[in-house]
């Protein structure tokens, strides 16, 4: 097996597992409403049918230059400087650096690079969405870019135009950290 | 459960409107939802009292979190019911969401993309769905009610 197919099928099982993961901590926190149980396993049988048969990734395996995911964190740590020092709340400091962010082509139009700008300012920004309890400095958002930069550079040709990728990999990003943190202050 | 239904309308209403800005107004996925959903947060922003601290609270943050719906690409879903069906699962898995989650970030664009990654198995399962009529059909032919079978 080539190291692309490999990268491509490790990291289609990472989000798969990445978002099992989300939906049994609800179906667990719901066990006594059979309502809401239900639809968690139904949406879970759903996206595993699109995963298998639908046609959401494409034939060729490519990564996203590193030049495009270098702008994540500058979209994580405005977005928390925005959100928790100047205290705009998490939605309107999203759509403050998303609506800035969108307009970085009109710069040059006939640039090429530019207009992959947005949807990295835009990945980065969901990731400064973080609660302090969750992110506490600008080390944890720094971390979290990285990681967050890494599946996005794996992921350019997967789960292409989906809505929520992003944010799906600003997640990982996160809960990567956090895993890493938590693992960091249960041992030192 | 006015609430519950306010919140249920405008997921609908994000979701679908992202879309048309999206694809129909050729603004991009990012400038879409970013921009939708800023004026839905500065309204709150600046009359916080206009309605109840739950609303106020909750229904920007459904709306960016519908609007990642709407980001989907005219190449795998161009069906405005469809997309708004997304939204609609998105406001149900977010009102939901486990409190472990809380403060997240991408808690909501990972509820987006379940949603809508749900909401494309649709097609995929409606075809099945044809299959299995084309082999009622089939039955129906061969097994016609009177006819003797032998």
């Amino acid at each position: 097996m080539s190291w692309n197919k490999t990268a491509r099928n490790v990291f289609i099982v990472f989000l798969l597992i990445i978002q099992a993961i989300f939906l049994f901590a609800i179906f667990k926190e719901n066990t006594r409403s059979l309502g809401i149980a239900a639809l968690m396993l139904i949406l879970c049988i759903l996206v595993l049918v699109t995963y298998f048969k639908g046609q959401i990734h494409h034939e060729d395996h490519a990564y996203e230059h590193i030049f495009v995911v270098l702008w994540i964190p500058v979209g994580a740590v405005t977005c928390f400087y925005l959100n928790h020092l100047l205290k705009l709340g998490p939605v309107l400091s999203a759509t403050i650096i998303g609506s800035l962010a969108s307009f970085i082509p009109v710069i040059k139009k006939s640039s090429s690079y530019l207009p992959q700008l947005p949807a990295a300012i835009y990945c980065g920004a969901f990731i400064g969405m973080s609660s302090t309890g969750v992110a506490p400095n600008f080390l944890f958002i720094l971390t979290a870019s990285f990681f967050t930069a890494v599946l996005l550079i794996l992921s350019k040709n997967l789960f292409a135009g989906v809505g929520g990728k992003l944010g799906t990999l600003a997640f990982a990003g996160v809960v990567i950290t956090s895993f890493l943190y938590f693992l960091i202050s249960s041992y030192v | 459960m006015f609430n519950l239904i306010l919140l249920i309308t405008l997921s609908f209403l994000s979701a679908t409107l992202t879309f048309y800005v999206n694809e129909d107004l050729r603004q991009g996925p990012v400038r879409s939802s970013a921009m939708l959903s800023l004026a839905v947060a500065l309204f709150f922003y600046f009359f916080p009292h206009s309605m109840d601290s739950y609303l106020v609270k909750n229904i920007p943050i459904v709306f960016i979190g519908a609007s990642f719906v709407g980001m989907v690409s005219a190449r795998l879903l161009a069906n405005y019911l469809l997309i708004g069906i997304g939204g609609i699962l998105f406001c149900l898995i977010y009102m939901h969401t486990s409190k472990f989650f809380n403060g997240y970030g991408g808690a909501l664009g990972t509820s987006a993309s379940i949603a809508l990654l749900a909401v494309l198995s649709i097609p995929i399962v409606g075809k099945h769905r044809k299959l299995t009529n084309g082999i009622i059909q089939l039955r129906k032919v061969l097994f016609k009610p009177g006819k003797k079978n032998f």
